[in-house]
């Protein structure tokens, strides 16, 4: 009895919620939340490599863990449609003006996920000569997923992450 | 006028193009090309985008530490790199390795060969443009992921192969799901030749594309799949047996066209013998420690050393000169992917554009590992 006494309320407080969120987001300002919804469920990744994190975005795009369903997937086409740069681990010095260049080529609106240690802070590479201390300095960075590297769960987390701070933007251009 | 002089009609029909780093068909990597309307005239590979030195960064760490940043080029295949430094090191160190540590360290670099061939011909199948590998491929491969996380405790990097042994037991559950898994594995392959290496699809876009000759092989060095699919019988685990391998009976898949479509095939047979020692290991697993007890800061007596295996990708090699210190000298990778980059200019010629990116990840070149 307590056991689905409990489940009742959490599924009440997920409908309060709900009702607040399209209280607070939909009714106050339609056009912002439709504009915004739109976009949360579209994200397109650029297709950059930077290191071995790579791999782990190999997965998440695999059947496993499929990162489609959470309405990303990743674009062969032009970087000009894209408007999510996945950052996967390491960027050198060799790579960083590069990374800027893909950058500044995306159209607005577009966000930045910074995966593993090493595009975080540096990560195992921290010391060595060629690798930046984070890319902090070069984009800005909306979330950060640390692992090194990171689980395909985790970079999932942060994709939902994401999609929350998009559906929670103060503005319809969507930042 | 200086523009009139300077206009010949031949130079004008070559055009050079860059392709990567940002690009579907070259991740971290960049290719120079020249081409003449749809063929490639010459190409010139830039490697260097994931250099993060990490053979100076060896100097200044000691021979435990050195362990996980010395597995994260190879990210695919991690425990192979680690096998050839623990070898390395334990000859240096003198260190009497027991038995079961010895099949424990087979067992995981052979469930990272089948995990780093599923990721080839899943990435090879998507730019064959045949969506089901790659569903198929990367599905499958979490099998074996679940399998090696079950033994070395993490997705990819385990740090399991560590000078003195391994870095813990195998747990009971796991000798039960990987004889499992093999059972299951053997039958999945069985699929795959049946959906992409039967498929007439696939045979128009591979066969004779990207043709690499024996003698070509052996003059520019390259080695493990590409040196196989060329006819060149190399397998460092055959030629100079290390750890165990002599226990086991397996066989080198050779093909003699040296194709892109060998260079998957290949893949595919490899697969299958290591399902076989992966079998034959876990049935006669020995009793007994896992692991030497060396110290936190184990000293090594000064020398030097050169010790190989064969990884994924070749042929996996150290070069490690120690000075007495608790700290490598000078330590050298050599890794397979930079062993069989320098045939890329050599086969992207007369080539269609089209082609590049079979005959680029046929080669199975991985950035992260050449740069180091």
């Amino acid at each position: 009895m307590v056991v689905a006494q409990q489940q009742k309320s959490g599924a009440f407080q997920v409908l309060v919620g709900k009702i607040d969120d399209v209280l607070q987001y939909a009714i106050g300002d339609p056009m912002r939340y439709l504009a915004n919804w739109g976009r949360l469920y579209s994200l397109w990744p650029v297709h950059l490599e930077t290191a071995c994190c790579s791999v782990e975005i190999g997965a998440a795009a695999g059947s496993r863990f499929d990162m489609e369903r959470f309405g990303a997937l990743e674009a062969f086409g032009s970087l000009r449609q894209c408007d999510l740069l996945i950052v996967m681990g390491t960027v050198t010095r060799k790579l960083a003006p590069r990374l800027k260049l893909v950058y500044d080529q995306m159209a607005e609106p577009k966000w930045v996920i910074a995966m593993g240690a090493c595009s975080i802070t540096g990560g195992l590479y921290f010391d060595s000569y060629n690798v930046l201390r984070g890319i902090d300095d070069i984009i800005p960075v909306d979330v950060y997923v640390p692992g090194c590297p990171p689980r395909a769960e985790a970079f999932l987390q942060g994709l939902v992450l994401l999609q929350e701070k998009i559906r929670r933007a103060p503005s319809l251009s969507g930042r | 006028m200086t523009l009139e002089a300077e206009y010949s009609p031949d130079a004008d029909r070559i055009m050079s193009v860059s392709l990567g780093p940002q690009h579907p068909g070259a991740g971290h990597f960049r290719i120079k090309l020249w081409l003449d309307g749809d063929y490639v005239v010459r190409s010139e590979p830039d490697a260097g985008y994931v250099h993060r030195g990490e053979e100076k960064m060896s100097e200044y760490r000691n021979y435990i530490q050195n362990v996980p940043h010395l597995e994260r080029p190879v990210i695919l295949d991690s425990s192979n790199i680690l096998f050839a430094y623990a070898l390395g090191v334990d000859e240096l160190m003198n260190n009497k390795v027991p038995q079961r540590a010895q099949y424990l360290r087979v067992i995981m670099s052979e469930a990272n060969r089948i995990i780093s061939h599923m990721y080839f011909l899943a990435i090879q199948g998507l730019f064959l443009g045949h969506t089901t590998m790659i569903t198929w491929c990367m599905g499958d491969r979490d099998f074996w992921i679940d399998l090696a996380e079950r033994i070395g405790g993490a997705r990819v990097t385990f740090a399991y192969i560590i000078p003195g042994g391994v870095r813990n037991d195998i747990p009971p559950s796991a000798i039960e799901k990987g004889l499992n898994t093999c059972d299951w594995f053997d039958k999945r392959m069985d699929e795959y030749e049946k959906i992409f290496f039967r498929n007439p699809m696939v045979h128009q876009r591979s066969d004779g594309i990207g043709v690499l000759s024996r003698e070509d092989a052996i003059a520019y060095g390259a080695t493990g799949t590409v040196a196989r699919a060329s006819g060149v019988s190399v397998d460092v685990r055959k030629d100079e047996p290390y750890s165990a391998y002599e226990d086991f009976e397996f066989k080198t898949p050779v093909m003699t066209q040296g194709d892109v479509y060998a260079r998957a095939y290949v893949a595919l047979l490899d697969m299958r013998e290591s399902v076989k020692i992966i079998r034959q290991a876990l049935k006669k697993l020995p009793q007994g420690p896992v692991r030497l007890k060396l110290g936190p800061q184990p000293r090594v007596p000064a020398g030097e050393v050169y010790s190989r295996t064969e990884a994924a990708r070749g042929e996996m090699s150290y070069y490690i000169i120690s000075d007495g210190s608790p700290r490598p000298y000078r330590l050298k990778i050599g890794v397979p992917s930079a062993k069989n980059l320098r045939v890329l200019p050599l086969l992207l010629r007369n080539v269609h554009v089209a082609d590049i990116p079979p005959i680029y990840w046929g080669l199975n070149y991985w950035p992260v590992e050449a740069d180091r």
